[in-house]
C-alpha cells in the first residue's frame, strides 16, 4: 500500500489545526508522529482514517481518494487507540467475532482463539470487555488488529495503558505488522520508544509539519528539531 | 459483503447488548403501560366514547415511549467511542441505518404488543375482532416511526442537548405518519374493515417506502456531518 497526503488541511472553526501537510509513505514504512499537546497529531490520524472530514486537501491510498462512500479503502485503514473501539458488553471473544466478520475477515473459533493465545488474554475470552482492565483493553485492540491486518495502521498513545510485557508485545507486532508491507504511523509521547521503533520521524507543530526525515545515526537535525518543537522531558 | 449480511451482523449485535442490558426495553415498557393508567384514571369514559379517542391516546403513548428507546438507540456506540470504529470499517452506512431500524422496530413492537392489548382489558373495549387490522396499521405507523426516528437519532448524535433535540427535530417529521395512522385506526375501529382507510394506508407504505430509501441513501452523510 502506498499513502499520499496532499496540502491537508483541518480547521475547526477559525481554528487550524493542521496545515498544508504533504506526505508520501511507501510500503513497510514505521512513521513515528511526534509533537506537544495540541500540535494537530489526533487529528492527522483522524483524518487519515476518515473520521473527520478535511477542510482541504487529498488522502489516496494507493492513488485512490480516501472518501466517506470508498468502503474498500476504509477496510485497509486501522486505528488502535487504547481501551477505546470495542464494546463494553461483549466478551472478549465476541468483541473480535464481530470485528472480523465486519470486516470479511477469518472469525472461526479457532483463529479469534489463537489471537487471543497471543495476547495473553485466552484466559479472559469470555469477559465482558468492561471488566478488562485499560492495559487488557490494548492488548485486545492488538488481537483485533492483528486479525484484521489492516494496509495502513494508524497508533494514538499506545504506550500509556500497556505494562511492560504488553510493550513487547506491541512493538513485536508492529514490526512484524511493517515487515509485511503494511505502514505504521505511531502517534506518541514516548519519543525514545517510538525513535527506536521507527523509519521516519515526523514533527508537528501548531499544525504544521516541522521536521520530516528518515532516520539516521546520529541524528543530529532530529535533536534540534526535538529541542526546538518537543517538550524537554523526552529522553 | 452485502449491505443485508452487514445490517444482520449490526442486528444481532445489538439485540444481544440489549438481551444483556434491556434497560431499553423494560424503560419503555414501564412507560408505556404507566401512560395506559394515567389515561385510564384521567379519562373516565364509557368504552363507545374511547372507541373515538382509542388511537390518538396509543400513538400517544407510542410516541413518547419510542422517544425514549430513540434517545438509547447509540448509546452503545457512543461508549469507547464505538462508532468511529464502525465508521472506521468497511460498514456501508446504509446497513448501519437499518440495522438501527430493525432494532428499534423490534422494541417498539414488543412493547406495542403488551400496550395494545392492555389498553383494550383497561378501557373494557369489546372489539378484540379487529386487533389483528389494527396490528397491522400500527406496524405500518411504527415503520414510519422508526425510520424517521433512526435519521433524527443520529443527525442529533453529537448534539450537547440531544436528548431536547431528538423530539423537537422528530415530532414535527412525524405528522404526516400520525395523522395517517391515527386516521387509519380510527376508520377501521369505526367500520370494522379498512374499506375507508386504504388512502391513509397508501399514505402510510408510501411514506414508509420513500424514507426507508432515503434513510439507506443519505445515512452516509447523516452519520459523518
Amino acid at each position: 500500500m502506498r499513502l499520499t497526503v496532499k496540502q491537508l488541511a483541518k480547521a475547526y472553526g477559525y481554528l487550524w489545526a493542521l496545515r498544508h501537510f504533504d506526505l508520501t509513505l511507501s510500503p513497510g514504512e514505521f512513521v513515528a508522529l511526534l509533537g506537544p499537546n495540541g500540535a494537530g497529531k489526533t487529528t492527522l490520524l483522524k483524518l487519515l482514517a476518515g473520521l473527520t472530514p478535511p477542510t482541504a486537501g487529498v488522502i489516496e491510498l494507493d492513488g485512490r481518494p480516501l472518501t466517506g462512500t470508498a468502503t474498500a479503502e476504509r477496510g485497509q485503514i486501522g486505528l488502535l487507540a487504547p481501551a477505546e473501539h470495542l464494546y463494553d458488553q461483549l466478551t472478549a471473544l465476541e468483541n473480535l467475532r464481530f470485528f472480523t466478520a465486519l470486516y470479511d475477515k477469518d472469525s472461526s473459533a479457532s483463529a479469534l482463539e489463537k489471537a487471543l493465545l497471543q495476547v495473553g488474554l485466552s484466559a479472559r475470552a469470555q469477559d465482558y470487555v468492561g471488566n478488562l482492565s485499560a492495559g487488557m483493553k490494548c492488548r485486545l485492540s492488538i488481537a483485533k488488529w492483528q486479525l484484521l491486518d489492516p494496509g495502513l495502521l494508524l497508533l494514538d498513545e499506545p504506550y500509556g495503558v500497556l505494562d511492560g510485557s504488553g510493550i513487547d508485545l506491541l512493538e513485536n507486532f508492529l514490526k512484524e505488522h511493517c515487515a509485511r508491507g503494511h505502514i505504521v504511523i505511531m502517534a506518541s509521547h514516548h519519543v525514545a520508544r517510538a525513535l527506536k521503533l521507527c523509519d521516519r520521524a515526523l514533527i508537528l507543530h501548531q499544525g504544521r509539519l516541522q521536521f520530516d526525515q528518515r532516520k539516521q545515526t546520529p541524528w543530529p537535525a532530529f535533536e534540534h528539531a526535538f529541542g526546538d518543537f518537543l517538550p524537554r522531558t523526552g529522553p | 459483503m452485502t449491505l443485508l449480511r452487514q445490517a444482520y451482523l449490526l442486528l444481532r449485535k445489538d439485540l444481544l447488548l440489549e438481551w444483556r442490558r434491556r434497560d431499553s426495553l423494560l424503560t419503555m415498557f414501564f412507560f408505556g403501560t404507566l401512560l395506559l393508567f394515567v389515561f385510564h384514571f384521567a379519562f373516565d369514559m364509557p368504552p363507545d366514547k374511547v372507541v373515538e379517542l382509542a388511537p390518538a391516546l396509543l400513538w400517544l403513548a407510542f410516541l413518547f415511549t419510542g422517544t425514549l428507546g430513540l434517545a438509547q438507540l447509540f448509546q452503545a456506540e457512543r461508549d469507547n467511542h464505538c462508532l468511529d470504529a464502525l465508521l472506521l470499517s468497511p460498514l456501508d452506512r446504509g446497513a448501519l441505518f437499518l440495522a438501527k431500524t430493525a432494532f428499534n422496530l423490534i422494541l417498539m413492537l414488543l412493547v406495542e404488543s403488551v400496550v395494545i392489548p392492555l389498553f383494550w382489558i383497561l378501557f373494557n373495549l369489546s372489539s378484540w375482532n379487529l386487533l389483528p387490522q389494527l396490528f397491522l396499521v400500527t406496524l405500518l405507523g411504527t415503520l414510519g416511526f422508526c425510520v424517521l426516528g433512526t435519521i433524527t437519532a443520529a443527525i442529533t448524535l453529537r448534539a450537547r442537548a440531544r436528548e431536547l433535540l431528538l423530539p423537537l427535530v422528530l415530532f414535527p417529521l412525524m405528522i404526516p405518519v400520525i395523522l395517517a395512522t391515527i386516521r387509519c385506526m380510527e376508520m377501521v375501529l369505526r367500520t370494522g374493515s379498512f374499506g375507508d382507510a386504504i388512502a391513509w394506508l397508501r399514505l402510510l407504505i408510501g411514506f414508509d417506502v420513500i424514507f426507508l430509501t432515503i434513510g439507506v441513501l443519505i445515512f452516509d452523510w447523516v452519520i459523518e456531518s
